[in-house]
């Protein structure tokens, strides 16, 4: 099912003031985690703003499709949806890192509604997704079965999920052992209403991914632990809305989903991505959100 | 023959095990949110478990790390997951899991930690430690039952209560009843096995069948000394242990774990911050445990480690010592 033009060209400007959402928080200590944040705005973008069941008006609704920001020191791109959503105020974009703010340095279940997971200790996040997709499956096991299913033996008729789970994971983060007992786990259970995003920028902290500890083959990696995998450019508005969909329409296949976005490292702002910024901090941070302000400033 | 206070009958020993297992069994036909998640070290019970709740099993292997997360989203979507495995492995072994995925948002997880300081399994399984890495944990609570009766009633209370709840299981020796059926167990409260004057030892889990037979002998000699259980360690019943401090004047803890960060560190706190009193701390020296099953023919560990009744008789008459020279001084 081709997306049309204008969804595509409104989500590609969306994109664009979710990173002027970003820029703003980034000014309050003039830090944060820049390079992971711009490389995982577009797909931030596809998901809240149009893929998941999410309602702002009740962030805790319990039939909400879940997200867990495992990389969760780039909240600011899910904080930027939330205000874009209308969860948060706009002026909430400048308490990020203060005290008591619902903006917290990590992501904070409990600080803020729209979160799923209180992450910041890397490799955590996939078990957790896996978790509530587990989870998802026990509560349709357990319960009465409804009239329509007394009818209809669950093999003819495919049921959609009460909801799905999205877990956004660094590539760097694929070092965690834990990851790879999560992958296990998922496809141990037929988790296929799981769906784990890779925002494969390709640097970590101390260097490239691949030169601080390859990652590499990773299709192939997911593959042989029995997951649905595919490649996209997670910049393509377009390649990232039909990917979503087809994860959607699979299930029923029994396998937990992967999806490898290959990103860039402070995508939009050529500061940060000639740097491969991870975290930065006053002047170096400044020069890129002026470029950026520069650049999406106009963004309505 | 010491006069114990209303609850306590002395019986034959039981495995406390049985009790944990009932009282899960009597929980999971209750609710239906209690689910088994196993981390391939079995489950108590685990016969009944395959039997009657296959479906609210989940495994996820040799792989504790994942097993918290796990454990934590399961919570956080309604369910009661109940965590089984060595100590060293649940939460040892996967801290930051359980700090990070459980305790931050105090998802109502429930751990049951095996393995005290000794058994035949040796120094890797033997967590000496485990208390202490514990104790430190905010949004806590942590259990460690005497017997069969507190096991049982430790459980059920702990699957009751709202928020994460660590239940440390000890291995060998089995420890005699002392608890009747009727015995009120609340979390956060000590209970008073028998009162005395001239000490108190406060002891925990399998420590008080010891700490109860110190009492007794020390009587033979003409020393009226309390016991007090503190099944709850974490947090302390600070309460409890100052009117013990009020009325005896010298407290012995005795705790089968590490003296650090344990139970004698916690009571030292509550002392010196309330009421300072003589305090001598009986457990694991600051030294790891190795293998040494524990039967009532054989004690090889509790007589390296110092943790037999004629051993809590000497800290005892020390304390009290301690005391009467303190008061010589006044």
């Amino acid at each position: 099912m081709a997306h049309d033009d204008s969804l595509v060209a409104s989500l590609e400007a969306k994109s664009d003031k979710l990173r002027n959402h970003c820029f703003t928080q980034f000014c309050t200590f003039e830090q944060g985690h820049a390079g992971g944040t711009m490389s995982i705005v577009d797909v931030v973008t596809a998901l809240y703003l149009h893929h998941i069941k999410f309602d702002p008006e009740n962030p805790d609704w319990p039939q909400r499709d879940r997200v867990v920001m495992s990389k969760a020191h780039c909240c600011e791109a899910i904080y930027a949806a939330l205000v874009e959503l209308g969860v948060f105020p706009e002026e909430t974009l400048g308490t990020y890192y203060c005290y008591g703010s619902p903006f917290q340095g990590h992501a904070d279940r409990w600080s803020t509604p729209g979160i799923d997971y209180s992450g910041g200790s890397l490799g955590q996040g996939l078990s957790f997704a896996a978790g509530m997709a587990y989870a998802e499956k026990l509560k349709m096991a357990l319960r009465p079965p409804s009239a329509e299913e007394t009818f209809l033996p669950r093999y003819i008729k495919r049921f959609d999920p009460l909801y799905r789970s999205y877990c956004i994971l660094g590539d760097g983060e694929l070092h965690e052992g834990q990851v790879w007992e999560a992958a296990m786990f998922a496809s141990k259970y037929k988790l296929d209403n799981l769906v784990a995003i890779i925002d494969y920028n390709k640097w970590c902290l101390d260097g490239p991914t691949n030169d601080v500890m390859p990652v590499e083959p990773l299709a192939e990696k997911w593959k042989a632990f029995g997951w649905w995998v595919s490649e996209i450019d997670g910049h393509d508005m377009r390649q990232i809305l039909d990917v979503l969909d087809l994860t959607n329409r699979l299930y029923g296949d029994n396998k937990p989903k992967c999806i490898i976005a290959h990103t860039v490292k402070g995508y939009g702002v050529s500061h940060w991505e000639s740097r491969r910024m991870h975290l930065g901090r006053g002047e170096e941070m400044m020069k890129g959100v002026r470029e950026g302000r520069e650049k999406y400033g106009q963004v309505q | 023959m010491a006069k114990f206070n209303e609850h306590i009958q002395l019986g034959e020993p039981v495995l406390p095990a049985k009790g944990i297992e009932k009282a899960l069994q009597a929980g999971a036909l209750k609710d239906q949110r209690i689910i088994a998640l196993l981390e391939d070290m079995g489950f108590p019970g685990i016969d009944w478990w395959t039997e009657n709740m296959p479906e609210r099993m989940v495994e996820v292997g040799i792989a504790e790390q994942n097993g918290a997360v796990v454990a934590g989203a399961l919570a956080a979507e309604g369910f009661i997951p109940v965590l089984y495995s060595f100590l060293f492995a649940n939460v040892g072994r996967a801290l930051n899991q359980v700090r990070q995925s459980i305790l931050v948002d105090r998802f109502n997880v429930k751990i049951i930690g095996r393995e005290g300081a000794w058994g035949e399994v040796g120094i890797s399984h033997n967590t000496i430690e485990g208390v202490g890495f514990s104790r430190v944990l905010p949004n806590l609570i942590i259990l460690n039952p005497a017997d069969v009766v507190e096991a049982e009633k430790a459980t059920e209370a702990m699957l009751q209560y709202h928020g994460p709840v660590l239940l440390r299981q000890e291995s060998s020796p089995t420890p005699v009843r002392v608890f009747t059926d009727d015995y009120p167990f609340n979390i956060g409260k000590a209970y008073s096995v028998k009162d005395g004057t001239d000490a108190t030892i406060i002891a925990t889990g399998y420590m008080l069948t010891e700490a109860i037979a110190a009492a007794e002998l020390l009587e033979d000699e003409g020393l009226d000394v309390g016991v007090l259980d503190m099944c709850t360690l974490k947090p302390l019943d600070d309460a409890a242990i100052i009117e013990a401090a009020r009325r005896t004047g010298a407290i012995v803890t005795a705790e089968n774990a590490s003296i650090i960060g344990g139970l004698g560190e916690g009571v030292a706190a509550v002392l010196c911050e309330n009421l300072p009193a003589p305090l001598v701390r009986v457990g694991i020296e600051d030294e790891f445990s190795q293998s040494g099953l524990i039967t009532p023919e054989r004690d090889d560990l509790k007589i390296h480690f110092g943790l037999r009744a004629e051993d809590l008789v000497v800290s005892v008459k020390v304390c009290i010592a301690k005391k009467e020279r303190s008061r010589c001084r006044d």
